[in-house]
């Protein structure tokens, strides 16, 4: 089943293998993208991905989690995807945009804008990163700028855009129970709280035709109080399911299901808790929210660090790590008819082949295995079930990627450190281009 | 007549058209793993286009284990010459001339990055402030940097650069041998002045052999430590005497010209003399935090009231008495009169009318600019245009400093814009491909 062609919409894929949004801070603060980015992305083209969705690309400078990752906010943005879209296509793999604008979850906010935009003035409750409430003006104008990136992702022959609508982004901070305290028609119900996520959607299919692959990347598990029991927990999965069939009716291609009203979530990447590794990029955070500092005493601090450690890694223990998100799925896929992809620690062929066949999904994305073993599919072309030293779910990429260039960083999966390093560096090597 | 400043100043090995060095300065344009990238090249670009006589290109580090934090470009292997032959030809179009400065931090690196966690250096002491850790190098390791330090000087020439700077002072490797506060070594390298002179005169003989004897070399050197700036009971470190002596020795082992700066560490409260700014500090410092021993307590103290309060006084107090604008004139002086080659010095200088006395007055042939060309890149095309100083001075506020560790090198002192829309896009301006009306002919 992995290697059957997947059609989403007008799209046809290879397999059934996506590379996930990763990616990391390649790009220069400004948000113009550097061959360093192209590099990344050629590792995962290279090795037999059916396509890669970009790791988020920010439709504004307010919208981006944090500076170093390529923006799509102007047509002077274009002729950079244009080239990286060309060279991923010299693969045979198809290149989607993940359109996004992280609202209130802004790790480093960087220089241009303090604060962030959300459906609430309440800030981001696990760091306390601060938003300003947007009106219904600001609404309109953000919608505008995802229908004009998706535009621009056309114009420079990308082959469809995802809406990042999970993983506490805008449309989550719109959509969550959680999150949404509005009382226009922006909140309240969730068909008010549906509303801009599916404005979205209709704006960018009118900007990009009938013609173009959208996809919706949704948290249907949201429990925003899975780490915080004092928090709300979000929308339940009867809920998300509707806004699933919503979507549909607006127009996507495919859904793509995730979990978690904010990111990192201990459901996504589900995985381990680094506490050691933790430390030692988290103090970067410490000007950006007014919990960071109380957070980074805790981290440093044993047994503190231990205790959040164990509560962080609670989910993935009580429900397995790869196919977390399985059952989430399974529940849209019968509720909608577009193809459904699934994240969620995938690197096990069987596993995989068990997912479509069983008809929880019709495809899967990976990124930390994807990051560990970026020729996976290699693997499994050759017959292997996994590959030979696959992701230990450490999250040490996770954290490292806000000071160090994104790879894997757990040692314990190479020779020596200096292997590991010359893996983590490889991606500043110029990467040849396939006979012009 | 031509102001003193548009004199060319001539070393041996090379002549530059005025008297106006861009210092060693820039941010973390660079890739990770120490290649180059194009914004390195528009940022050096600004100041060529500036006017500046030559560039002294930022610390350049000769081993990746002697960065001072990531995102620099090395001189570490021969595959990083094409990278510098660019960015020497792009400078020489502007007539201007491009020294590498060929580094090694030792123990002073304030991110180490991935690669190597411990610095080398002439003890195992861990740097005093932000408590960063070492370790003692051998004889055998001490061999290797030197041949580093030559083997980079060669791929400079072979990049067809101008020259090269040899990295001696504020508090890196180099330092870290001749100061008596800092190397605490009982061999051929510690002890007596001769000693402690061994390494960086090993480094000069050994870059003379690999380069010849045509290619300019000048050595910045710490002319004096003031090691106890902060805290008044540490030792003071090299003094000004025992630095004109190393001057006589690097000159006869070949040094063309003198870059002077001082302090025994970097930052120190004379160089770059001025501000300690408070909240931008809290913002840039957190990610140091993982960096040393000492760094939470520090962090903890800048962020807490009225210590901060407390050091920046101690830390402004220093520049305050001596005045910013050529701070290091005098020591600069002592050198001079007791070398044969041009001397040049670093330390605030942004009037035209100030640099010029001091070279009239033989202090200096030349001067060297970091934080006023970061605020007014083009400061020399304003001397030429008849100004004094720039419309919109350098403050001295030392934000740049203190947020190129987080954020784009650049001014950040927003009182110097109409807002701060206009700094940032200042700021920014570093990553856009040079306007081609710009571009000489």
């Amino acid at each position: 089943m992995i290697f059957e062609p997947l059609q989403l919409g007008p799209l046809t894929l290879k397999n059934r293998v996506v590379r996930s949004s990763v990616g990391g801070r390649w790009d220069n603060y400004d948000g113009s993208g550097t061959e360093v980015r192209i590099n990344w992305e050629l590792k995962f083209a290279r090795a037999g991905v059916g396509a890669i969705i970009a790791s988020n690309a920010p439709i504004h400078a307010r919208g981006g989690i944090l500076p170093g990752y390529a923006l799509i906010d102007s047509d002077a943005r274009i002729p950079f995807w244009r080239e990286l879209g060309r060279r991923v296509h010299e693969h045979d793999c198809a290149y989607i945009l993940q359109v996004n604008h992280a609202g209130r979850e802004r790790i480093l906010p960087g220089l241009t804008y303090r604060t962030g935009l959300s459906s609430t003035d309440e800030p981001e409750p696990l760091n306390g990163f601060p938003c300003e409430r947007m009106t219904v003006e600001q609404i309109r104008e953000v919608v505008g700028m995802y229908a004009a990136g998706a535009r621009r992702a056309r114009e420079a022959g990308l082959d469809g855009v995802e809406v990042a609508g999970a993983n506490g982004m805008m449309p989550t901070q719109f959509l969550s129970s959680a999150i949404n305290d509005r009382k226009d028609e922006y909140g309240g119900s969730l068909e008010n709280r549906a509303r801009f996520g599916l404005e979205v959607v209709r704006a960018v299919r009118a900007a990009v035709g009938p013609d173009f692959c959208i996809g919706y990347k949704i948290s249907v598990e949201e429990r925003l109080n899975e780490l915080l029991p004092w928090l709300k927990r979000g929308n339940s999965v009867a809920e998300s399911v509707q806004m699933c069939r919503w979507l549909e009716q607006a127009g996507v291609d495919y859904l793509h299901i995730s979990a978690g009203a904010g990111f990192p979530h201990p459901r996504n990447p589900a995985g381990r808790f680094p506490a050691a590794e933790v430390v030692k990029t988290y103090d970067t955070l410490l000007s950006s929210g007014r919990h960071t500092f109380r957070n980074y005493l805790a981290f440093r601090t044993w047994p503190l660090s231990r205790i959040f450690a164990w509560w962080w890694q609670r989910p993935g223990r009580r429900l397995g790590i790869e196919g977390i998100n399985l059952t989430a799925a399974r529940a849209v896929k019968q509720a909608v008819s577009v193809p459904v992809l699934c994240t969620g620690g995938f690197q096990t062929a069987s596993v995989i082949e068990r997912a479509i066949g069983a008809g929880d999904c019709d495809g899967v994305t990976i990124a930390r295995p994807l990051v560990a073993n970026p020729d996976l599919v290699r693997h499994f072309e050759a017959g292997l079930d996994r590959p030979p030293r696959p992701c230990t779910y450490c999250n040490k990429c996770l954290f490292n990627f806000v000071e160090n260039p994104l790879g894997c960083y757990e040692e314990a999966r190479f020779d020596s450190r200096e292997e590991m390093l010359a893996q983590i560096f490889s991606v500043y090597e110029p990467s040849e281009t396939v006979a012009a | 007549m031509t102001s003193a400043v548009f004199q060319p100043l001539r070393f041996r090995n090379l002549e530059v058209k005025n008297r106006v060095f861009r210092s060693s300065i820039s941010g973390r344009f660079d890739n990770y793993d120490g290649s180059g990238t194009e914004v390195r090249h528009r940022w050096d670009m600004k100041f060529a286009r500036g006017g500046v006589g030559a560039i002294i290109s930022s610390n350049t580090p000769v081993h990746p284990r002697g960065l001072i934090v990531p995102n620099y470009a090395h001189l570490d292997a021969d595959d990083k010459i094409p990278f510098w032959r660019e960015l020497g030809k792009g400078a020489r179009e502007y007539g201007c001339k491009y020294i590498a400065q060929i580094a090694y931090s030792g123990r002073q690196r304030d991110i180490p990055g991935i690669t190597y966690s411990k610095g080398l250096s002439s003890t195992d002491r861990p740097e005093p402030i932000h408590g960063l850790p070492c370790e003692r190098a051998t004889v055998a390791q001490i061999r290797e940097i030197v041949e580093c330090f030559a083997q980079a000087a060669r791929r400079a020439r072979e990049a067809e650069l101008d020259g090269i700077e040899i990295h001696g002072c504020n508090g890196y490797l180099i330092t870290q041998f001749l100061s008596p506060a800092i190397n605490d070594r009982k061999d051929e390298y510690g002890g007596s002045l001769e000693n402690r002179a061994r390494l960086p005169l090993e480094i000069v003989q050994a870059i003379r052999r690999e380069v010849g004897d045509d290619f300019h070399m000048q050595f910045k050197i710490t002319a004096v430590d003031h090691h106890n700036a902060l805290f008044p009971w540490w030792g003071k470190g090299t003094k000004i005497e025992d630095s004109v002596q190393v001057c006589r020795w690097l000159l006869e082992a070949g040094v063309d010209g003198f870059h002077i700066s001082s302090g025994s560490s970097f930052p120190h409260p004379r160089n770059p003399a001025g501000g300690f700014p408070i909240a931008d500090t809290i913002r840039s410092y957190d990610t140091m935090l993982s960096s040393g021993k000492n760094t939470f307590r520090n962090y903890l103290l800048f962020r807490t009231p009225p210590f901060n309060k407390v050091f920046k006084w101690a830390w402004e107090r220093s520049a305050k008495h001596d005045g910013i604008e050529g701070i290091n004139l005098d020591e600069a002086r002592r050198v001079k009169e007791s070398v044969s080659v041009p001397v040049i010095c670093a330390g605030g200088f942004q009037t035209q009318s100030t640099i010029a006395t001091a070279i009239e007055d033989g202090f200096v042939d030349g001067v060297s600019m970091g934080r006023p060309l970061i605020a007014n890149p083009d400061l020399v095309n304003l001397f030429e245009a008849g100004h004094d100083r720039a419309p919109r001075p350098c403050t001295y506020c030392n934000k740049c400093l203190i947020n190129f560790i987080e954020n784009p090198l650049g001014c950040y002192e927003q009182r110097r814009f109409d807002s701060r829309d206009e700094m940032v896009r200042q700021i920014l301006s570093v990553y856009e491909p040079d306007p081609v009306e710009a571009m000489p002919a």
